[in-house]
Protein backbone atom coordinates (compact mmCIF):
# COMPACT_ATOMS: atom_id res chain seq x y z
CA UNK A 1 0.00 0.00 0.00
CA UNK A 2 1.46 3.41 -0.04
CA UNK A 3 2.93 5.56 -2.48
CA UNK A 4 3.87 3.36 -6.35
CA UNK A 5 5.57 5.26 -8.67
CA UNK A 6 5.75 9.13 -10.36
CA UNK A 7 2.51 9.52 -12.01
CA UNK A 8 3.49 12.40 -14.34
CA UNK A 9 4.37 15.73 -14.13
CA UNK A 10 2.87 18.95 -15.35
CA UNK A 11 5.50 21.24 -17.11
CA UNK A 12 5.34 24.53 -18.14
CA UNK A 13 6.17 25.88 -21.60
CA UNK A 14 6.92 28.82 -23.67
CA UNK A 15 6.19 27.14 -27.17
CA UNK A 16 4.04 24.62 -27.13
CA UNK A 17 4.50 23.80 -31.05
CA UNK A 18 8.57 23.54 -30.01
CA UNK A 19 7.39 21.71 -26.95
CA UNK A 20 5.25 18.94 -28.67
CA UNK A 21 8.06 18.23 -31.36
CA UNK A 22 10.44 17.62 -28.94
CA UNK A 23 8.31 15.25 -26.53
CA UNK A 24 6.48 14.30 -29.23
CA UNK A 25 8.96 13.21 -32.24
CA UNK A 26 12.57 13.68 -30.65
CA UNK A 27 11.70 11.68 -27.55
CA UNK A 28 9.20 9.49 -28.56
CA UNK A 29 6.56 9.93 -26.57
CA UNK A 30 2.54 9.19 -27.74
CA UNK A 31 0.01 11.66 -27.72
CA UNK A 32 -2.84 10.86 -25.29
CA UNK A 33 -4.63 13.38 -25.54
CA UNK A 34 -5.43 17.12 -25.07
CA UNK A 35 -8.16 19.65 -23.50
CA UNK A 36 -10.25 22.72 -23.94
CA UNK A 37 -7.36 25.04 -22.50
CA UNK A 38 -4.57 23.76 -24.71
CA UNK A 39 -2.82 21.27 -22.26
CA UNK A 40 -1.20 18.76 -23.82
CA UNK A 41 -0.85 14.78 -22.43
CA UNK A 42 1.44 12.35 -23.54
CA UNK A 43 2.58 8.94 -22.54
CA UNK A 44 5.39 6.41 -23.03
CA UNK A 45 5.35 3.39 -24.77
CA UNK A 46 6.18 1.70 -21.86
CA UNK A 47 3.00 3.33 -19.25
CA UNK A 48 -0.78 1.96 -19.19
CA UNK A 49 -2.29 5.12 -17.64
CA UNK A 50 -3.12 7.57 -19.54
CA UNK A 51 -0.17 10.21 -19.42
CA UNK A 52 3.10 10.98 -17.84
CA UNK A 53 3.77 14.26 -18.93
CA UNK A 54 1.32 16.96 -18.80
CA UNK A 55 2.39 20.28 -21.23
CA UNK A 56 0.45 23.45 -20.14
CA UNK A 57 1.08 26.65 -22.04
CA UNK A 58 2.87 29.49 -19.80
CA UNK A 59 5.10 32.56 -20.11
CA UNK A 60 7.32 31.17 -17.53
CA UNK A 61 9.05 28.05 -18.22
CA UNK A 62 9.22 25.02 -15.00
CA UNK A 63 6.87 22.70 -13.39
CA UNK A 64 3.56 23.70 -12.12
CA UNK A 65 3.24 20.18 -10.08
CA UNK A 66 4.00 16.54 -9.69
CA UNK A 67 1.90 13.98 -9.16
CA UNK A 68 2.47 10.22 -7.62
CA UNK A 69 0.16 7.46 -7.89
CA UNK A 70 -0.82 5.64 -4.53
CA UNK A 71 -2.11 1.96 -4.92
CA UNK A 72 -5.43 1.77 -3.59
CA UNK A 73 -8.27 4.86 -2.95
CA UNK A 74 -8.49 4.13 0.69
CA UNK A 75 -4.32 5.22 1.06
CA UNK A 76 -5.50 8.77 0.56
CA UNK A 77 -7.41 8.67 3.43
CA UNK A 78 -4.55 7.26 5.34
CA UNK A 79 -1.93 9.34 3.96
CA UNK A 80 -4.08 12.48 4.63
CA UNK A 81 -4.16 12.19 8.06
CA UNK A 82 -0.67 11.50 8.39
CA UNK A 83 0.27 14.51 6.26
CA UNK A 84 -2.69 16.58 8.58
CA UNK A 85 -0.60 15.30 11.92
CA UNK A 86 2.91 15.50 10.83
CA UNK A 87 1.38 19.84 10.36
CA UNK A 88 1.32 20.26 6.88
CA UNK A 89 -1.43 21.91 4.61
CA UNK A 90 -3.26 19.21 2.87
CA UNK A 91 -6.59 19.51 1.11
CA UNK A 92 -8.52 16.63 -1.18
CA UNK A 93 -9.67 17.25 -3.85
CA UNK A 94 -12.61 15.84 -6.40
CA UNK A 95 -12.21 13.19 -9.07
CA UNK A 96 -11.25 15.61 -12.23
CA UNK A 97 -9.38 18.41 -10.71
CA UNK A 98 -6.25 16.22 -11.82
CA UNK A 99 -7.03 16.07 -15.57
CA UNK A 100 -8.11 12.12 -16.25
CA UNK A 101 -7.67 11.50 -12.95
CA UNK A 102 -10.24 10.37 -9.62
CA UNK A 103 -9.61 12.48 -6.26
CA UNK A 104 -6.07 13.30 -5.22
CA UNK A 105 -4.55 14.82 -2.13
CA UNK A 106 -2.88 18.26 -2.92
CA UNK A 107 -0.09 19.90 -0.83
CA UNK A 108 2.90 21.80 -0.59
CA UNK A 109 5.83 19.68 0.11
CA UNK A 110 8.72 21.39 3.03
CA UNK A 111 10.79 22.49 -0.33
CA UNK A 112 7.48 24.68 -1.44
CA UNK A 113 6.77 22.14 -4.41
CA UNK A 114 3.79 21.27 -5.44
CA UNK A 115 2.55 17.66 -5.02
CA UNK A 116 -0.68 15.38 -5.63
CA UNK A 117 -1.09 11.86 -4.78
CA UNK A 118 -4.20 10.09 -6.87
CA UNK A 119 -5.40 6.75 -6.77
CA UNK A 120 -7.00 6.32 -10.09
CA UNK A 121 -5.57 7.72 -13.72
CA UNK A 122 -7.77 6.97 -17.08
CA UNK A 123 -6.04 3.17 -18.63
CA UNK A 124 -5.11 3.26 -21.97
CA UNK A 125 -2.91 0.44 -21.93
CA UNK A 126 0.85 -0.12 -23.33
CA UNK A 127 1.43 0.33 -27.22
CA UNK A 128 2.33 -3.52 -27.08
CA UNK A 129 -0.87 -4.73 -25.38
CA UNK A 130 -0.66 -7.59 -22.58
CA UNK A 131 -1.53 -10.75 -25.10
CA UNK A 132 1.56 -12.60 -26.41
CA UNK A 133 2.87 -8.88 -26.71
CA UNK A 134 6.29 -7.68 -28.83
CA UNK A 135 8.95 -6.52 -26.92
CA UNK A 136 8.63 -3.30 -28.69
CA UNK A 137 6.52 -1.34 -31.01
CA UNK A 138 6.78 -0.24 -34.14
CA UNK A 139 6.70 3.39 -35.35
CA UNK A 140 9.02 4.74 -32.53
CA UNK A 141 10.16 8.23 -33.04
CA UNK A 142 12.97 9.78 -32.35
CA UNK A 143 14.33 7.91 -28.67
CA UNK A 144 11.35 5.96 -27.99
CA UNK A 145 11.34 6.56 -24.30
CA UNK A 146 9.68 4.03 -21.82
CA UNK A 147 8.37 5.93 -19.18
CA UNK A 148 8.65 8.52 -17.01
CA UNK A 149 11.21 7.55 -14.40
CA UNK A 150 11.48 10.40 -11.41
CA UNK A 151 12.37 14.15 -10.92
CA UNK A 152 15.05 16.00 -9.61
CA UNK A 153 13.89 18.90 -7.46
CA UNK A 154 16.37 21.82 -6.54
CA UNK A 155 15.22 22.49 -2.50
CA UNK A 156 16.30 25.61 -0.56
CA UNK A 157 19.68 25.09 1.43
CA UNK A 158 21.74 27.65 3.26
CA UNK A 159 23.38 26.10 6.19
CA UNK A 160 24.04 29.50 7.64
CA UNK A 161 20.42 30.51 7.89
CA UNK A 162 19.62 27.08 9.52
CA UNK A 163 17.46 26.48 5.84
CA UNK A 164 17.52 23.01 4.58
CA UNK A 165 15.00 21.90 2.54
CA UNK A 166 16.33 18.68 1.30
CA UNK A 167 16.68 17.50 4.71
CA UNK A 168 13.18 18.78 5.44
CA UNK A 169 11.90 17.21 2.85
CA UNK A 170 13.59 13.78 3.48
CA UNK A 171 12.56 13.57 6.79
CA UNK A 172 8.39 14.38 5.04
CA UNK A 173 9.00 11.61 2.51
CA UNK A 174 10.30 8.83 4.68
CA UNK A 175 8.28 9.55 7.66
CA UNK A 176 4.99 10.42 6.23
CA UNK A 177 5.39 8.75 2.63
CA UNK A 178 7.04 6.00 3.28
CA UNK A 179 10.00 6.69 1.27
CA UNK A 180 13.31 5.36 1.20
CA UNK A 181 16.52 7.19 1.66
CA UNK A 182 19.16 5.55 -0.88
CA UNK A 183 21.93 7.75 -1.77
CA UNK A 184 22.67 11.01 0.04
CA UNK A 185 25.45 13.74 -0.69
CA UNK A 186 27.35 15.26 3.16
CA UNK A 187 28.80 18.20 2.48
CA UNK A 188 30.07 21.05 4.79
CA UNK A 189 32.08 20.67 8.54
CA UNK A 190 32.17 17.64 9.42
CA UNK A 191 29.81 16.50 6.83
CA UNK A 192 26.82 17.03 8.26
CA UNK A 193 25.00 18.80 5.63
CA UNK A 194 22.73 17.17 3.96
CA UNK A 195 22.84 18.61 0.55
CA UNK A 196 21.42 16.02 -1.89
CA UNK A 197 19.10 13.11 -0.90
CA UNK A 198 18.03 9.87 -3.25
CA UNK A 199 14.46 8.42 -2.38
CA UNK A 200 12.70 5.26 -3.64
CA UNK A 201 9.52 3.87 -3.48
CA UNK A 202 9.87 1.06 -6.21
CA UNK A 203 13.00 -1.07 -6.28
CA UNK A 204 14.61 1.60 -8.18
CA UNK A 205 17.29 3.93 -6.90
CA UNK A 206 15.42 6.80 -7.20
CA UNK A 207 11.87 7.78 -7.87
CA UNK A 208 12.31 11.28 -6.67
CA UNK A 209 15.28 13.74 -5.94
CA UNK A 210 15.97 16.39 -3.69
CA UNK A 211 18.98 18.73 -4.32
CA UNK A 212 20.41 22.03 -2.66
CA UNK A 213 20.23 25.43 -4.38
CA UNK A 214 20.11 28.77 -3.76
CA UNK A 215 15.91 28.62 -4.47
CA UNK A 216 13.47 26.33 -5.16
CA UNK A 217 13.07 24.78 -8.32
CA UNK A 218 13.22 21.90 -11.10
CA UNK A 219 16.70 20.42 -12.22
CA UNK A 220 15.02 17.91 -14.12
CA UNK A 221 12.74 15.12 -15.14
CA UNK A 222 13.83 11.58 -16.41
CA UNK A 223 13.07 9.20 -18.75
CA UNK A 224 13.97 5.32 -18.81
CA UNK A 225 15.70 3.44 -21.84
CA UNK A 226 16.52 0.29 -21.78
CA UNK A 227 20.59 0.30 -21.97
CA UNK A 228 23.74 2.03 -22.50
CA UNK A 229 23.29 1.80 -26.31
CA UNK A 230 19.68 3.32 -26.12
CA UNK A 231 21.36 6.47 -24.38
CA UNK A 232 23.79 7.01 -26.87
CA UNK A 233 21.30 6.72 -29.75
CA UNK A 234 19.15 9.00 -27.95
CA UNK A 235 22.12 11.13 -27.55
CA UNK A 236 22.68 10.87 -31.71
CA UNK A 237 18.60 11.95 -31.90
CA UNK A 238 19.39 14.80 -29.93
CA UNK A 239 22.49 16.16 -31.68
CA UNK A 240 20.39 15.55 -35.24
CA UNK A 241 17.75 17.74 -34.11
CA UNK A 242 19.96 20.02 -32.34
CA UNK A 243 18.36 20.11 -28.81
CA UNK A 244 20.97 21.21 -26.65
CA UNK A 245 22.74 18.59 -24.66
CA UNK A 246 24.09 19.43 -21.18
CA UNK A 247 25.73 16.53 -20.46
CA UNK A 248 26.62 14.09 -23.18
CA UNK A 249 26.27 9.80 -22.56
CA UNK A 250 27.89 9.14 -19.09
CA UNK A 251 27.88 7.25 -15.78
CA UNK A 252 26.48 8.75 -12.60
CA UNK A 253 27.97 7.71 -9.56
CA UNK A 254 24.92 8.44 -7.24
CA UNK A 255 22.43 5.06 -9.07
CA UNK A 256 25.07 3.98 -10.87
CA UNK A 257 23.22 5.31 -13.92
CA UNK A 258 23.79 5.42 -17.44
CA UNK A 259 22.88 8.88 -18.05
CA UNK A 260 22.70 11.95 -20.54
CA UNK A 261 21.21 15.33 -20.25
CA UNK A 262 19.74 18.16 -22.24
CA UNK A 263 16.87 20.91 -22.19
CA UNK A 264 13.95 21.15 -23.84
CA UNK A 265 12.69 23.90 -26.06
CA UNK A 266 11.68 25.79 -23.14
CA UNK A 267 15.16 25.13 -21.01
CA UNK A 268 13.36 22.44 -18.51
CA UNK A 269 16.26 20.15 -18.14
CA UNK A 270 15.48 16.19 -19.14
CA UNK A 271 17.62 13.44 -18.53
CA UNK A 272 17.87 9.93 -20.63
CA UNK A 273 18.33 7.47 -17.92
CA UNK A 274 19.26 3.57 -18.30
CA UNK A 275 19.84 0.59 -16.14
CA UNK A 276 18.48 0.20 -13.10
CA UNK A 277 21.70 0.42 -11.52
CA UNK A 278 21.29 -1.82 -8.56
CA UNK A 279 17.99 -3.25 -6.33
CA UNK A 280 16.81 -0.98 -4.00
CA UNK A 281 15.57 -2.69 -0.80
CA UNK A 282 13.86 -1.58 2.36
CA UNK A 283 16.94 -3.11 4.41
CA UNK A 284 19.89 -1.75 1.78
CA UNK A 285 21.99 0.64 4.13
CA UNK A 286 22.23 4.38 2.76
CA UNK A 287 25.30 5.01 0.23
CA UNK A 288 27.03 7.99 1.67
CA UNK A 289 28.94 10.31 -0.56
CA UNK A 290 31.02 13.25 0.92
CA UNK A 291 31.94 16.94 -0.26
CA UNK A 292 35.59 15.99 -1.40
CA UNK A 293 34.48 12.93 -4.04
CA UNK A 294 31.07 14.94 -5.10
CA UNK A 295 32.59 15.18 -8.71
CA UNK A 296 32.64 11.29 -8.99
CA UNK A 297 28.93 11.29 -7.22
CA UNK A 298 27.93 13.45 -9.85
CA UNK A 299 29.61 12.13 -12.92
CA UNK A 300 32.22 9.24 -12.04
CA UNK A 301 34.38 9.35 -15.49
CA UNK A 302 35.27 12.85 -15.61
CA UNK A 303 34.85 13.15 -11.23
CA UNK A 304 34.38 16.98 -12.42
CA UNK A 305 31.36 19.06 -11.95
CA UNK A 306 29.69 21.14 -14.76
CA UNK A 307 28.81 24.34 -13.37
CA UNK A 308 26.00 24.33 -16.20
CA UNK A 309 24.75 20.92 -14.22
CA UNK A 310 24.69 22.60 -10.99
CA UNK A 311 23.34 26.02 -11.27
CA UNK A 312 21.45 25.83 -14.18
CA UNK A 313 17.43 25.34 -13.96
CA UNK A 314 13.78 26.24 -14.23
CA UNK A 315 11.31 27.68 -11.91
CA UNK A 316 10.10 24.93 -9.55
CA UNK A 317 6.56 26.41 -8.63
CA UNK B 1 7.25 36.77 -32.42
CA UNK B 2 10.25 35.18 -34.99
CA UNK B 3 10.18 31.37 -35.02
CA UNK B 4 11.90 31.52 -38.23
CA UNK B 5 14.96 33.41 -39.15
CA UNK B 6 16.67 33.13 -42.97
CA UNK B 7 20.57 33.85 -43.05
CA UNK B 8 21.24 37.53 -44.54
CA UNK B 9 24.57 37.84 -43.70
CA UNK B 10 26.88 37.50 -40.01
CA UNK B 11 26.84 40.28 -37.88
CA UNK B 12 29.28 41.24 -35.26
CA UNK B 13 28.47 41.12 -31.55
CA UNK B 14 30.61 42.83 -28.92
CA UNK B 15 30.42 42.41 -25.32
CA UNK B 16 31.38 45.58 -23.78
CA UNK B 17 32.18 43.55 -20.04
CA UNK B 18 35.47 42.22 -21.53
CA UNK B 19 35.87 43.76 -24.85
CA UNK B 20 35.73 41.01 -27.15
CA UNK B 21 33.84 40.30 -29.82
CA UNK B 22 32.29 37.14 -32.08
CA UNK B 23 31.00 37.17 -35.24
CA UNK B 24 27.18 35.97 -35.08
CA UNK B 25 24.90 34.58 -38.62
CA UNK B 26 21.69 35.60 -38.39
CA UNK B 27 19.95 32.20 -38.18
CA UNK B 28 21.79 31.91 -35.21
CA UNK B 29 21.11 33.03 -31.43
CA UNK B 30 23.46 35.43 -30.33
CA UNK B 31 24.68 32.42 -27.66
CA UNK B 32 24.64 29.79 -29.44
CA UNK B 33 26.86 31.79 -32.18
CA UNK B 34 29.33 32.32 -29.14
CA UNK B 35 29.43 28.79 -28.02
CA UNK B 36 29.71 26.97 -31.50
CA UNK B 37 33.42 28.95 -32.19
CA UNK B 38 34.25 28.08 -28.63
CA UNK B 39 33.86 31.75 -27.17
CA UNK B 40 33.21 32.89 -23.51
CA UNK B 41 31.65 36.12 -21.97
CA UNK B 42 28.20 35.33 -21.40
CA UNK B 43 26.70 32.62 -19.40
CA UNK B 44 25.94 29.58 -21.18
CA UNK B 45 22.50 27.80 -19.47
CA UNK B 46 19.42 26.07 -21.11
CA UNK B 47 18.93 27.48 -24.62
CA UNK B 48 15.71 27.69 -24.47
CA UNK B 49 14.61 31.08 -22.45
CA UNK B 50 14.09 29.10 -19.20
CA UNK B 51 17.30 29.64 -16.52
CA UNK B 52 17.94 33.59 -17.29
CA UNK B 53 21.53 32.71 -16.85
CA UNK B 54 22.33 34.37 -20.25
CA UNK B 55 20.59 37.61 -19.77
CA UNK B 56 22.12 40.46 -21.36
CA UNK B 57 21.28 43.97 -22.18
CA UNK B 58 21.37 45.55 -25.73
CA UNK B 59 22.98 48.69 -25.83
CA UNK B 60 23.46 49.03 -29.23
CA UNK B 61 21.79 47.13 -33.07
CA UNK B 62 18.27 45.51 -33.41
CA UNK B 63 17.51 42.06 -32.64
CA UNK B 64 14.69 40.06 -32.64
CA UNK B 65 13.57 37.62 -29.79
CA UNK B 66 11.47 34.31 -29.46
CA UNK B 67 9.86 34.25 -26.25
CA UNK B 68 11.30 34.19 -22.87
CA UNK B 69 10.51 33.12 -19.14
CA UNK B 70 9.04 36.48 -17.72
CA UNK B 71 11.00 34.32 -14.84
CA UNK B 72 13.92 36.35 -16.13
CA UNK B 73 12.82 38.98 -18.61
CA UNK B 74 9.99 41.11 -17.97
CA UNK B 75 7.44 42.81 -20.44
CA UNK B 76 9.14 46.11 -19.06
CA UNK B 77 12.60 44.82 -19.41
CA UNK B 78 12.00 43.37 -22.91
CA UNK B 79 10.85 47.00 -23.66
CA UNK B 80 13.86 48.75 -22.88
CA UNK B 81 16.33 46.09 -24.05
CA UNK B 82 17.14 43.41 -22.14
CA UNK B 83 16.85 39.91 -23.62
CA UNK B 84 18.10 35.98 -23.28
CA UNK B 85 20.88 35.50 -25.03
CA UNK B 86 19.84 32.21 -26.53
CA UNK B 87 16.74 33.48 -27.94
CA UNK B 88 18.25 36.95 -29.48
CA UNK B 89 19.17 36.64 -33.21
CA UNK B 90 20.74 40.05 -34.34
CA UNK B 91 19.45 41.94 -37.66
CA UNK B 92 22.41 44.08 -37.43
CA UNK B 93 25.39 44.64 -35.77
CA UNK B 94 25.07 44.23 -32.16
CA UNK B 95 27.04 45.74 -28.22
CA UNK B 96 25.85 44.12 -25.22
CA UNK B 97 26.34 43.80 -21.84
CA UNK B 98 26.56 40.83 -20.27
CA UNK B 99 23.70 40.70 -17.05
CA UNK B 100 22.99 37.09 -16.22
CA UNK B 101 24.92 35.07 -14.79
CA UNK B 102 25.38 31.25 -13.30
CA UNK B 103 23.45 31.23 -9.73
CA UNK B 104 26.81 30.45 -7.70
CA UNK B 105 25.09 31.18 -4.19
CA UNK B 106 26.04 31.83 -1.16
CA UNK B 107 26.16 27.42 -0.23
CA UNK B 108 28.56 27.05 -2.85
CA UNK B 109 31.23 25.85 -0.04
CA UNK B 110 28.45 23.28 0.80
CA UNK B 111 29.48 20.94 -1.97
CA UNK B 112 26.89 20.59 -4.51
CA UNK B 113 25.60 23.70 -5.33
Amino acid sequence: MGVMRIGHINLRVLDMVAARKHYEEILGLMPAAEDDKGNVYLKGWDEWDKYSIMLSASDRAGMNHVAYKVESDGDLDELKSRIIEYGLDVEMVPPGTLPFCGRALRFWMPSGHLMYLYAEKEFVGKAVGVNNPDPWPDGLKGAGVHWLDHCLLICELDPPSGINKVADNTRFFTEVLGFRLTEQIMAGPDHTVQAAAFLARTTTPHDIAFVGGPTLGLHHCSFFLDEWADVLKAADVLGKNKVKIDVTPQRHGITRGATSYFFDPSGNRNETFAGLGYLSQPDMPVITWTEEEIGSAIFFHTGELNPAFTTVYTEGV
Amino acid sequence: MTTETTATGDYRVHLIDTGESYSCPANRTLLNAMVALGRQGIPSGCHGGGCGVCKVYILQGEVTTLAMSRAHVSKEEEAIGYALACRTYPISDVVLKVVGRMRKSVVYRYGFI
